[in-house]
C-alpha cells in the first residue's frame, strides 16, 4: 500500500484494516505520533491527513485518502513551524507524551483561523488529553502562535 | 381493520425496492388513524432512542450522550460542538474521531462510532432530543420542518441515510434503535396513509 508520509512517497505491506498509526509506528517507524488510548478519547496520535486533522487510531489503512502530515513534517529543528517555536517559548510540554498530538490539532486549528479566540482554542483542542494539566499554557502557547503567524 | 390495510396492502401496493429496504407504498386513506397512531407510537419509540435523539439536538449544536450505557444523560465530552455546519467544521470535525469508513464500523466499547458517511448531527429542524412525541410527530409532518419532505422522500431517506442504519447496527456493546429498519419503514408508511396523524387530532374516522 502506498503512503505519502511528510511529502516523502512510502510503502507498507498492511492489511487494509490496519489503523494508521500502527502504519506509521509499526511499519514505517515514524514515531512521533503516539498512541495513548487507541478509542479516540485523548488525540495522542492526530495527524494531518489532507490537511485535516484525524485520529490516526481510528482510520484504517485503506481509508487513507490524502498525504499524511505528522509532527515529523511540520516542521524542522531548523525552521520550526510557529506552533512548535510557542511550544518552547512557553514551555507547554511537561511529560510530553500528548504533545505531538496537542501540536498538530493546534497547527490545524490555526490553518483554519488565524485570531482564535479562548473559546475557539478551548473548543478545538479540549479533545486532546494532557494528563499533565498543562492545560493553560497549551492556551497561552497558541494564542502567541496565531500572533506569530500574523506576523505581529 | 385490520382485513382493510391487509387488503390494501394487496389489492394496490406501489411497490419499490429501495437500496436497503422494501419501499411499499399505501394509498392515502387506506389506513385507519387508530393505526396511524399506533405506528407512530413505534416511530416515536425509534425517534426517542439515544441511537438517534442524541444527535438530533436542535438548536443546541452539541451532541449528547445518553442511554443504557451513559449513566445520566449530558453532552458529548470533550467540549465537542458541532457549530452551524452540524459536522464541526468550524471546531474540530466529527470525522476526526468518527472516521469515514467504507470498511465497516468499530464495533469495541467506547470506540467512535463510525460509519460510511460523514458523521454529523442532525439538522436544527429535527429537534427530537428529550421532546415529546406530540412535539415530534408534529414536526415530522410538517414540510417545513422536516426536510420539505413527502412520505415517499422520508421512507427514501430512511433508505439511504448511512447514519441512520448505524442506530440498528450500532456495535461496541451499545443498544440498538428498537424494531429493524425495514420495521421502522414500514411504520412510517402506515403512519403516512394514514394522513400522518398525531394524538390529539380530531378524528377523520
Amino acid at each position: 500500500m502506498q503512503f505519502v508520509v511528510n511529502g516523502q512517497p512510502r510503502v507498507a505491506d498492511v492489511e487494509e484494516d490496519m489503523p494508521l498509526l500502527w502504519v506509521l509506528r509499526d511499519e514505517l517507524g515514524v514515531t512521533g505520533v503516539k498512541f495513548g488510548c487507541g478509542v479516540a478519547q485523548c488525540g495522542a496520535c492526530t495527524v494531518h491527513v489532507g490537511g485535516v486533522p484525524v485520529r490516526s487510531c481510528q482510520m484504517r489503512a485503506g481509508d487513507v485518502n490524502g498525504d499524511i502530515t505528522t509532527i515529523e513534517g511540520l516542521g524542522t529543528p531548523e525552521h520550526l513551524h510557529h506552533v512548535q517555536e510557542a511550544w518552547i517559548e512557553h514551555q507547554v510540554a511537561q511529560c510530553g507524551y500528548c504533545q505531538s498530538g496537542q501540536i498538530m490539532q493546534a497547527a490545524a486549528l490555526l490553518t483554519r483561523t488565524s485570531n482564535p479566540s479562548d473559546a475557539e482554542i478551548d473548543a478545538v483542542m479540549s479533545a486532546n488529553l494532557c494528563r499533565c494539566g498543562t492545560y493553560p499554557r497549551i492556551r497561552a502557547a497558541v494564542r502567541s502562535a496565531a500572533q506569530k503567524l500574523r506576523g505581529a | 381493520m385490520r382485513f382493510f390495510v391487509l387488503f390494501a396492502l394487496i389489492a394496490t401496493p406501489v411497490l419499490s425496492a429501495g437500496d436497503n429496504v422494501e419501499i411499499t407504498l399505501l394509498p392515502q386513506g387506506s389506513v385507519l388513524t387508530e393505526q396511524g397512531l399506533e405506528a407512530w407510537d413505534r416511530i416515536y419509540e425509534v425517534a426517542s432512542h439515544p441511537r438517534c435523539s442524541n444527535c438530533h439536538t436542535g438548536e443546541s449544536d452539541r451532541p449528547m450522550w445518553s442511554g443504557p450505557s451513559y449513566g445520566q444523560a449530558r453532552p458529548h465530552g470533550m467540549n465537542i460542538q458541532a457549530g452551524d455546519s452540524r459536522d464541526g467544521a468550524s471546531f474540530i470535525r466529527c470525522v476526526s474521531c468518527h472516521a469515514l469508513t467504507g470498511q465497516g464500523g468499530n464495533d469495541a466499547p467506547h470506540m467512535a462510532p463510525q460509519v460510511a458517511g460523514t458523521w454529523q448531527l442532525a439538522p436544527v429542524e429535527a429537534d427530537w432530543f428529550g421532546r415529546s412525541s406530540l412535539e415530534i410527530c408534529t414536526q415530522l409532518r410538517d414540510p417545513a420542518l422536516n426536510g420539505d419532505r413527502d412520505i415517499t422522500a422520508l421512507a427514501t431517506h430512511l433508505d439511504h441515510d448511512v447514519i441512520l442504519h448505524w442506530a440498528w447496527t450500532p456495535g461496541g456493546g451499545r443498544e440498538p434503535a428498537p424494531y429493524s429498519l425495514q420495521e421502522h419503514v414500514d411504520d412510517l408508511i402506515l403512519w403516512g396513509a394514514a394522513g400522518m396523524p398525531c394524538a390529539g387530532d380530531v378524528s377523520n374516522n
